[in-house]
Protein backbone atom coordinates (compact mmCIF):
# COMPACT_ATOMS: atom_id res chain seq x y z
CA UNK A 1 0.00 0.00 0.00
CA UNK A 2 1.87 3.49 -0.96
CA UNK A 3 0.39 6.35 0.48
CA UNK A 4 -0.08 9.62 -1.20
CA UNK A 5 0.30 12.79 1.22
CA UNK A 6 -0.07 15.07 -1.80
CA UNK A 7 -4.00 14.39 -2.27
CA UNK A 8 -4.23 16.08 0.91
CA UNK A 9 -3.35 19.22 -0.13
CA UNK A 10 -5.32 19.13 -3.58
CA UNK A 11 -8.06 18.38 -1.09
CA UNK A 12 -7.28 21.05 1.19
CA UNK A 13 -9.52 23.83 0.11
CA UNK A 14 -12.63 21.88 -0.07
CA UNK A 15 -12.03 20.65 3.61
CA UNK A 16 -11.48 23.94 4.83
CA UNK A 17 -14.53 25.23 2.62
CA UNK A 18 -16.13 22.03 4.98
CA UNK A 19 -15.03 23.16 8.24
CA UNK A 20 -15.88 26.96 7.84
CA UNK A 21 -19.40 25.83 7.33
CA UNK A 22 -18.58 23.36 10.40
CA UNK A 23 -17.99 26.40 12.24
CA UNK A 24 -20.42 28.14 11.31
CA UNK A 25 -23.43 25.43 12.19
CA UNK A 26 -21.40 24.97 15.38
CA UNK A 27 -21.46 28.98 16.84
CA UNK A 28 -24.62 29.52 15.41
CA UNK A 29 -26.19 26.70 17.00
CA UNK A 30 -24.45 26.65 20.70
CA UNK A 31 -25.40 30.62 20.43
CA UNK A 32 -29.15 29.63 19.92
CA UNK A 33 -28.80 26.25 22.26
CA UNK A 34 -27.27 28.42 25.27
CA UNK A 35 -30.58 30.60 25.09
CA UNK A 36 -32.79 27.98 24.81
CA UNK A 37 -31.24 26.46 27.59
CA UNK A 38 -31.28 29.12 29.44
CA UNK A 39 -34.71 29.42 29.10
CA UNK A 40 -35.83 25.84 29.62
CA UNK A 41 -33.34 25.52 32.32
CA UNK A 42 -34.61 28.68 34.16
CA UNK A 43 -38.26 27.23 33.89
CA UNK A 44 -37.29 23.80 35.05
CA UNK A 45 -35.45 25.11 38.39
CA UNK A 46 -37.57 27.62 39.37
CA UNK A 47 -41.15 27.29 37.11
CA UNK A 48 -44.86 26.13 38.61
CA UNK A 49 -45.95 23.08 38.29
CA UNK A 50 -46.76 23.57 34.31
CA UNK A 51 -43.87 25.63 32.81
CA UNK A 52 -41.54 22.96 34.79
CA UNK A 53 -43.34 20.72 32.99
CA UNK A 54 -43.14 21.88 29.20
CA UNK A 55 -39.28 22.01 29.88
CA UNK A 56 -39.21 18.41 31.22
CA UNK A 57 -40.67 17.44 28.25
CA UNK A 58 -38.74 18.99 25.99
CA UNK A 59 -35.87 17.65 27.74
CA UNK A 60 -37.12 13.95 27.68
CA UNK A 61 -37.91 14.20 23.82
CA UNK A 62 -34.19 14.96 22.81
CA UNK A 63 -32.18 13.12 25.21
CA UNK A 64 -34.87 10.38 24.40
CA UNK A 65 -33.62 10.35 20.61
CA UNK A 66 -30.96 10.06 18.84
CA UNK A 67 -29.83 13.22 16.99
CA UNK A 68 -30.06 11.69 13.74
CA UNK A 69 -33.54 10.83 14.34
CA UNK A 70 -33.90 14.88 14.99
CA UNK A 71 -32.53 16.11 11.96
CA UNK A 72 -34.01 13.81 9.61
CA UNK A 73 -37.62 14.76 11.60
CA UNK A 74 -36.19 18.51 11.38
CA UNK A 75 -35.45 18.59 7.60
CA UNK A 76 -38.22 15.64 5.93
CA UNK A 77 -41.03 15.19 8.39
CA UNK A 78 -41.13 18.97 9.84
CA UNK A 79 -41.96 20.36 5.67
CA UNK A 80 -44.71 17.31 5.43
CA UNK A 81 -46.29 18.23 8.67
CA UNK A 82 -46.58 22.20 8.69
CA UNK A 83 -46.37 22.36 4.75
CA UNK A 84 -43.14 24.26 5.05
CA UNK A 85 -40.33 24.98 2.98
CA UNK A 86 -36.51 23.66 5.13
CA UNK A 87 -33.03 24.11 3.73
CA UNK A 88 -31.03 22.11 4.52
CA UNK A 89 -28.41 24.51 6.60
CA UNK A 90 -31.66 25.95 8.25
CA UNK A 91 -32.53 22.16 9.23
CA UNK A 92 -28.83 21.56 10.46
CA UNK A 93 -28.23 25.08 12.84
CA UNK A 94 -32.14 24.33 13.93
CA UNK A 95 -30.98 20.81 15.13
CA UNK A 96 -27.98 21.99 16.90
CA UNK A 97 -30.17 24.78 18.63
CA UNK A 98 -32.86 21.68 20.13
CA UNK A 99 -30.54 19.52 20.86
CA UNK A 100 -27.66 21.13 22.56
CA UNK A 101 -30.85 23.37 24.47
CA UNK A 102 -32.00 20.04 26.14
CA UNK A 103 -28.39 19.08 27.18
CA UNK A 104 -27.69 22.98 28.01
CA UNK A 105 -30.98 23.29 30.26
CA UNK A 106 -29.66 20.51 32.15
CA UNK A 107 -26.63 21.93 32.97
CA UNK A 108 -28.30 25.53 33.55
CA UNK A 109 -30.65 23.73 36.28
CA UNK A 110 -28.11 22.03 37.47
CA UNK A 111 -25.66 25.03 38.56
CA UNK A 112 -28.35 27.01 39.48
CA UNK A 113 -29.82 25.03 42.19
CA UNK A 114 -26.53 23.89 43.11
CA UNK A 115 -26.03 27.72 44.57
CA UNK A 116 -26.40 27.62 48.01
CA UNK A 117 -30.43 28.50 48.85
CA UNK A 118 -28.68 30.81 51.47
CA UNK A 119 -27.16 33.26 48.34
CA UNK A 120 -30.50 33.68 47.17
CA UNK A 121 -32.18 34.26 50.36
CA UNK A 122 -29.61 36.83 50.95
CA UNK A 123 -30.51 38.55 47.81
CA UNK A 124 -34.54 38.62 48.48
CA UNK A 125 -33.73 40.05 51.90
CA UNK A 126 -32.15 43.01 50.52
CA UNK A 127 -35.82 43.47 49.12
CA UNK A 128 -34.87 42.42 45.56
CA UNK A 129 -37.36 40.62 43.38
CA UNK A 130 -36.83 37.28 42.75
CA UNK A 131 -35.55 37.50 38.56
CA UNK A 132 -33.19 40.36 39.58
CA UNK A 133 -31.59 38.02 42.38
CA UNK A 134 -31.45 35.19 39.98
CA UNK A 135 -29.77 37.27 37.56
CA UNK A 136 -27.15 39.47 39.94
CA UNK A 137 -26.49 37.08 42.83
CA UNK A 138 -27.44 33.54 41.96
CA UNK A 139 -26.75 33.99 38.14
CA UNK A 140 -22.89 35.20 38.44
CA UNK A 141 -21.95 32.04 41.02
CA UNK A 142 -23.93 29.26 39.06
CA UNK A 143 -21.87 30.67 35.27
CA UNK A 144 -18.85 29.91 36.88
CA UNK A 145 -19.77 26.05 38.25
CA UNK A 146 -21.59 25.77 34.13
CA UNK A 147 -18.22 26.38 32.55
CA UNK A 148 -16.67 23.12 32.32
CA UNK A 149 -19.73 21.02 31.81
CA UNK A 150 -20.88 23.59 29.14
CA UNK A 151 -17.48 23.23 27.41
CA UNK A 152 -18.36 19.51 27.06
CA UNK A 153 -21.36 20.24 25.53
CA UNK A 154 -19.65 22.77 22.42
CA UNK A 155 -17.10 20.05 21.93
CA UNK A 156 -19.72 17.13 21.74
CA UNK A 157 -21.96 19.31 19.40
CA UNK A 158 -19.10 20.62 17.70
CA UNK A 159 -18.91 17.24 16.18
CA UNK A 160 -22.25 16.38 16.16
CA UNK A 161 -22.68 18.70 12.86
CA UNK A 162 -20.45 15.61 11.20
CA UNK A 163 -23.74 14.11 10.82
CA UNK A 164 -25.54 16.52 8.79
CA UNK A 165 -23.54 14.58 6.46
CA UNK A 166 -27.01 12.48 6.03
CA UNK A 167 -29.06 15.47 4.83
CA UNK A 168 -26.84 16.52 2.61
CA UNK A 169 -25.12 19.62 4.11
CA UNK A 170 -21.35 20.58 2.95
CA UNK A 171 -19.82 20.47 6.12
CA UNK A 172 -15.94 18.89 7.23
CA UNK A 173 -17.20 15.30 6.97
CA UNK A 174 -19.41 15.76 4.10
CA UNK A 175 -16.32 17.81 1.95
CA UNK A 176 -14.38 14.42 2.99
CA UNK A 177 -16.67 11.76 1.83
CA UNK A 178 -17.37 13.56 -1.28
CA UNK A 179 -12.98 13.68 -2.01
CA UNK A 180 -12.60 10.28 -1.09
CA UNK A 181 -15.66 8.89 -3.34
CA UNK A 182 -13.71 10.57 -6.21
CA UNK A 183 -10.01 9.55 -5.48
CA UNK A 184 -10.24 6.89 -3.07
CA UNK A 185 -7.34 7.78 -0.62
CA UNK A 186 -9.26 6.90 2.39
CA UNK A 187 -6.34 7.11 4.49
CA UNK A 188 -5.14 10.24 3.43
CA UNK A 189 -8.35 11.98 3.39
CA UNK A 190 -9.68 10.75 6.86
CA UNK A 191 -6.76 11.87 8.16
CA UNK A 192 -6.95 15.12 7.03
CA UNK A 193 -10.18 15.30 8.01
CA UNK A 194 -9.39 13.99 12.00
CA UNK A 195 -6.87 16.40 11.84
CA UNK A 196 -9.04 19.40 11.40
CA UNK A 197 -11.46 18.43 13.91
CA UNK A 198 -9.09 18.15 16.33
CA UNK A 199 -7.43 21.44 15.58
CA UNK A 200 -10.78 23.00 16.17
CA UNK A 201 -11.44 21.55 19.64
CA UNK A 202 -7.85 22.09 20.34
CA UNK A 203 -8.87 26.10 19.76
CA UNK A 204 -12.26 25.60 21.35
CA UNK A 205 -10.53 23.72 24.22
CA UNK A 206 -8.28 26.11 24.58
CA UNK A 207 -10.65 28.94 24.50
CA UNK A 208 -12.35 27.30 27.42
CA UNK A 209 -9.48 27.50 29.71
CA UNK A 210 -8.44 31.12 29.15
CA UNK A 211 -12.72 31.57 30.51
CA UNK A 212 -12.01 29.25 33.42
CA UNK A 213 -8.29 30.32 34.86
CA UNK A 214 -9.71 34.25 34.34
CA UNK A 215 -11.89 33.05 36.85
CA UNK A 216 -12.58 31.69 39.68
CA UNK A 217 -15.22 29.15 40.48
CA UNK A 218 -17.28 29.93 43.56
CA UNK B 1 -47.61 51.70 65.89
CA UNK B 2 -45.89 48.60 66.72
CA UNK B 3 -42.70 48.08 64.58
CA UNK B 4 -43.34 44.37 64.61
CA UNK B 5 -46.70 42.67 64.94
CA UNK B 6 -47.41 39.22 65.46
CA UNK B 7 -51.58 38.41 65.29
CA UNK B 8 -52.50 34.78 65.57
CA UNK B 9 -49.71 34.27 63.30
CA UNK B 10 -49.36 30.43 62.39
CA UNK B 11 -46.59 28.61 60.20
CA UNK B 12 -46.59 24.83 59.55
CA UNK B 13 -44.36 22.91 57.62
CA UNK B 14 -46.07 20.08 56.24
CA UNK B 15 -47.97 18.60 59.17
CA UNK B 16 -45.84 19.98 61.81
CA UNK B 17 -46.81 23.12 63.44
CA UNK B 18 -43.71 25.27 64.10
CA UNK B 19 -45.59 28.78 65.20
CA UNK B 20 -49.00 27.96 66.82
CA UNK B 21 -50.99 31.28 67.06
CA UNK B 22 -48.33 33.63 68.02
CA UNK B 23 -48.72 36.90 69.30
CA UNK B 24 -46.52 39.57 69.91
CA UNK B 25 -45.60 43.24 69.49
CA UNK B 26 -42.40 44.74 69.26
CA UNK B 27 -41.92 48.43 69.77
CA UNK B 28 -39.72 50.66 68.26
CA UNK B 29 -35.82 50.68 69.46
CA UNK B 30 -36.27 47.05 71.23
CA UNK B 31 -33.90 44.81 71.76
CA UNK B 32 -35.56 41.54 71.68
CA UNK B 33 -33.14 38.39 72.38
CA UNK B 34 -35.10 35.14 71.13
CA UNK B 35 -34.41 32.05 72.77
CA UNK B 36 -35.50 28.29 73.20
CA UNK B 37 -34.49 24.51 72.16
CA UNK B 38 -33.85 23.57 68.62
CA UNK B 39 -37.05 23.37 67.09
CA UNK B 40 -38.87 25.41 69.50
CA UNK B 41 -39.40 27.67 66.23
CA UNK B 42 -37.59 31.06 67.18
CA UNK B 43 -36.09 30.92 63.94
CA UNK B 44 -38.72 30.55 61.86
CA UNK B 45 -40.52 33.55 63.81
CA UNK B 46 -37.49 35.78 62.88
CA UNK B 47 -37.76 34.49 58.99
CA UNK B 48 -41.48 34.99 58.84
CA UNK B 49 -41.02 39.20 59.97
CA UNK B 50 -39.19 39.90 56.49
CA UNK B 51 -41.25 36.76 54.68
CA UNK B 52 -38.56 34.42 54.18
CA UNK B 53 -41.10 32.42 55.47
CA UNK B 54 -44.39 32.48 54.15
CA UNK B 55 -47.42 32.57 57.37
CA UNK B 56 -50.14 30.11 57.17
CA UNK B 57 -52.25 31.59 59.36
CA UNK B 58 -53.37 35.17 61.47
CA UNK B 59 -51.31 38.18 60.26
CA UNK B 60 -48.09 40.16 60.62
CA UNK B 61 -47.54 43.59 60.35
CA UNK B 62 -43.79 45.30 59.97
CA UNK B 63 -44.07 48.70 60.28
CA UNK B 64 -48.01 48.52 59.34
CA UNK B 65 -47.56 46.51 56.19
CA UNK B 66 -48.96 43.30 56.20
CA UNK B 67 -46.65 40.43 55.07
CA UNK B 68 -49.50 38.78 53.23
CA UNK B 69 -49.49 41.69 50.73
CA UNK B 70 -48.40 41.93 47.28
CA UNK B 71 -44.99 40.92 46.26
CA UNK B 72 -44.17 44.49 46.02
CA UNK B 73 -45.16 45.19 49.90
CA UNK B 74 -43.38 42.22 50.73
CA UNK B 75 -40.46 44.09 48.76
CA UNK B 76 -40.87 47.00 51.07
CA UNK B 77 -40.94 45.02 54.56
CA UNK B 78 -37.61 43.29 53.58
CA UNK B 79 -35.95 46.79 52.72
CA UNK B 80 -37.25 47.82 56.42
CA UNK B 81 -36.13 44.69 57.95
CA UNK B 82 -32.08 44.00 57.18
CA UNK B 83 -31.17 40.31 57.71
CA UNK B 84 -27.66 38.94 58.82
CA UNK B 85 -27.75 34.89 59.19
CA UNK B 86 -26.01 31.74 60.33
CA UNK B 87 -23.89 31.58 57.51
CA UNK B 88 -23.09 35.27 56.31
CA UNK B 89 -24.64 34.11 53.09
CA UNK B 90 -21.84 36.82 51.20
CA UNK B 91 -22.04 37.48 47.56
CA UNK B 92 -18.70 34.92 46.97
CA UNK B 93 -18.05 36.59 43.26
CA UNK B 94 -18.30 40.45 44.86
CA UNK B 95 -15.42 42.10 47.28
CA UNK B 96 -16.19 43.58 50.72
CA UNK B 97 -16.93 47.32 49.10
CA UNK B 98 -19.65 45.40 46.24
CA UNK B 99 -21.38 43.23 48.84
CA UNK B 100 -22.10 46.20 50.63
CA UNK B 101 -23.14 48.51 48.09
CA UNK B 102 -24.96 46.56 46.24
CA UNK B 103 -27.88 46.79 48.20
CA UNK B 104 -28.69 50.33 48.18
CA UNK B 105 -27.68 50.07 44.24
CA UNK B 106 -30.13 47.57 43.60
CA UNK B 107 -33.30 48.64 45.60
CA UNK B 108 -32.60 51.83 46.84
CA UNK B 109 -31.42 53.24 43.22
CA UNK B 110 -28.16 55.09 44.17
CA UNK B 111 -25.83 55.89 42.07
CA UNK B 112 -22.48 53.81 42.34
CA UNK B 113 -20.63 56.35 43.56
CA UNK B 114 -22.80 57.40 46.32
CA UNK B 115 -23.10 53.56 47.51
CA UNK B 116 -19.41 53.15 47.34
CA UNK B 117 -19.00 55.80 49.50
CA UNK B 118 -21.77 54.60 51.96
CA UNK B 119 -20.22 51.07 51.80
CA UNK B 120 -17.11 52.40 52.68
CA UNK B 121 -18.44 54.51 55.91
CA UNK B 122 -20.56 50.88 56.72
CA UNK B 123 -17.47 48.87 56.95
CA UNK B 124 -15.34 51.48 58.82
CA UNK B 125 -18.17 51.55 61.22
CA UNK B 126 -18.02 47.14 61.41
CA UNK B 127 -13.88 47.98 61.58
CA UNK B 128 -13.48 47.18 58.28
CA UNK B 129 -12.04 49.80 56.44
CA UNK B 130 -8.87 48.00 55.10
CA UNK B 131 -10.94 45.25 53.81
CA UNK B 132 -12.86 47.02 51.48
CA UNK B 133 -10.63 45.11 48.40
CA UNK B 134 -10.93 41.54 49.89
CA UNK B 135 -13.04 39.29 49.16
CA UNK B 136 -15.22 36.75 50.95
CA UNK B 137 -13.21 33.96 50.59
CA UNK B 138 -10.03 35.89 52.21
CA UNK B 139 -11.77 37.11 55.03
CA UNK B 140 -12.69 35.24 58.76
CA UNK B 141 -15.94 34.48 59.71
CA UNK B 142 -15.62 36.81 62.30
CA UNK B 143 -14.73 39.85 59.43
CA UNK B 144 -17.68 37.78 56.87
CA UNK B 145 -20.35 38.21 59.26
CA UNK B 146 -19.25 42.25 60.15
CA UNK B 147 -19.21 42.75 56.26
CA UNK B 148 -23.13 41.14 56.19
CA UNK B 149 -24.35 43.55 58.97
CA UNK B 150 -22.82 46.54 56.59
CA UNK B 151 -24.51 44.87 53.68
CA UNK B 152 -27.59 44.90 55.85
CA UNK B 153 -27.52 48.13 57.04
CA UNK B 154 -26.57 49.79 53.75
CA UNK B 155 -30.53 49.57 52.46
CA UNK B 156 -31.28 51.42 55.75
CA UNK B 157 -33.66 49.50 57.70
CA UNK B 158 -35.46 50.40 60.49
CA UNK B 159 -35.18 46.85 61.84
CA UNK B 160 -32.41 45.05 61.65
CA UNK B 161 -32.94 40.75 62.27
CA UNK B 162 -30.25 38.55 63.36
CA UNK B 163 -30.35 34.92 62.89
CA UNK B 164 -27.75 33.27 65.21
CA UNK B 165 -25.79 35.33 64.16
CA UNK B 166 -22.49 33.96 66.12
CA UNK B 167 -23.14 30.50 65.62
CA UNK B 168 -21.06 29.33 63.06
CA UNK B 169 -17.96 31.23 64.53
CA UNK B 170 -15.12 30.20 66.78
CA UNK B 171 -15.20 31.68 70.58
CA UNK B 172 -12.63 34.25 69.75
CA UNK B 173 -14.40 35.73 66.74
CA UNK B 174 -17.68 35.83 68.38
CA UNK B 175 -16.53 38.85 70.37
CA UNK B 176 -16.21 41.66 67.50
CA UNK B 177 -19.19 40.64 66.05
CA UNK B 178 -21.52 41.04 69.25
CA UNK B 179 -19.89 44.26 69.69
CA UNK B 180 -20.86 45.77 66.19
CA UNK B 181 -24.20 44.69 67.23
CA UNK B 182 -23.92 46.45 70.51
CA UNK B 183 -22.90 49.39 69.35
CA UNK B 184 -26.15 49.22 66.60
CA UNK B 185 -28.73 48.44 69.84
CA UNK B 186 -26.78 52.02 71.16
CA UNK B 187 -27.42 54.01 68.78
CA UNK B 188 -31.31 52.85 68.77
CA UNK B 189 -31.83 50.46 66.07
CA UNK B 190 -34.66 47.90 66.85
CA UNK B 191 -33.34 44.46 66.66
CA UNK B 192 -34.63 40.40 67.18
CA UNK B 193 -31.72 38.51 67.89
CA UNK B 194 -32.18 34.81 67.97
CA UNK B 195 -28.63 33.76 70.22
CA UNK B 196 -27.77 31.28 72.29
CA UNK B 197 -25.52 34.53 74.07
CA UNK B 198 -26.26 35.24 77.25
CA UNK B 199 -23.75 37.72 77.73
CA UNK B 200 -25.54 39.65 74.87
CA UNK B 201 -28.73 38.62 75.94
CA UNK B 202 -28.14 40.56 79.77
CA UNK B 203 -25.70 43.14 78.65
CA UNK B 204 -27.64 44.50 75.14
CA UNK B 205 -31.84 42.65 75.29
CA UNK B 206 -34.01 44.82 76.58
CA UNK B 207 -36.72 41.74 76.07
CA UNK B 208 -36.05 38.35 76.24
CA UNK B 209 -38.34 35.49 74.95
CA UNK B 210 -37.99 32.41 75.69
CA UNK B 211 -39.85 29.79 72.78
CA UNK B 212 -41.04 26.39 73.46
CA UNK B 213 -42.96 24.30 71.07
CA UNK B 214 -44.06 27.01 68.93
CA UNK B 215 -45.73 29.33 71.52
CA UNK B 216 -43.90 32.27 73.37
CA UNK B 217 -43.33 30.46 77.02
CA UNK B 218 -41.72 33.39 78.79
CA UNK B 219 -41.62 36.99 77.72
CA UNK B 220 -39.67 39.58 80.43
CA UNK B 221 -36.85 41.88 80.83
CA UNK B 222 -33.69 39.76 80.64
CA UNK B 223 -31.88 40.65 84.16
CA UNK B 224 -34.94 39.22 85.45
CA UNK B 225 -36.01 36.38 84.22
CA UNK B 226 -32.10 35.17 83.82
CA UNK B 227 -31.62 35.88 87.43
CA UNK B 228 -34.51 34.01 88.21
CA UNK B 229 -35.98 32.05 86.19
CA UNK B 230 -40.06 32.30 86.48
CA UNK B 231 -40.13 28.55 84.69
CA UNK B 232 -39.05 25.13 85.23
CA UNK B 233 -37.87 24.49 81.54
CA UNK B 234 -36.16 27.98 81.19
CA UNK B 235 -34.09 27.39 83.97
CA UNK B 236 -33.26 24.49 82.31
CA UNK B 237 -32.42 25.50 79.19
CA UNK B 238 -29.97 28.42 81.07
CA UNK B 239 -28.37 25.67 82.66
CA UNK B 240 -27.89 24.21 78.80
CA UNK B 241 -26.55 26.82 77.02
CA UNK B 242 -24.74 28.26 80.39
Amino acid sequence: MELDWSVIVHAMPALLQGAKLTVFIAVVGLAGGVLVGLLFGLMRAYGNRIVSAIAFVYVEFVRGTPIVVQVMFIYFALPVLLDIRVDAMTAAVTSIIVNSGAYISEIVRGAFLSVPRGLREAGLALGMPTWRVLAFVVGPVAFRRMTPPLGNQFIVSLKDTSLFIVIGVGELTRQGQEIMAANFRAVEIWSAVALIYLALIGVLTFALRTVEKRMRIL
Amino acid sequence: MSMVEFAGVTKRFGKTVVLDRVDLQIDRGEVVVLIGPSGSGKSTLLRCINALERIDGGDLRVDGISVLGSKAKVREIRQEAGMVFQQFNLFPQMTALENVAFGPRQVRGTSKVDAEQLARELLAKVGLADRVAHYPSELSGGQQQRVAIARALAVKPKLMLFDEPTSALDPELRQEVLRVMQALAEEGMSMVVVTHEMTFARKVGTRLIFMEHGHIAVDGPPVDLLDNPPNQRLRDFLQHVG
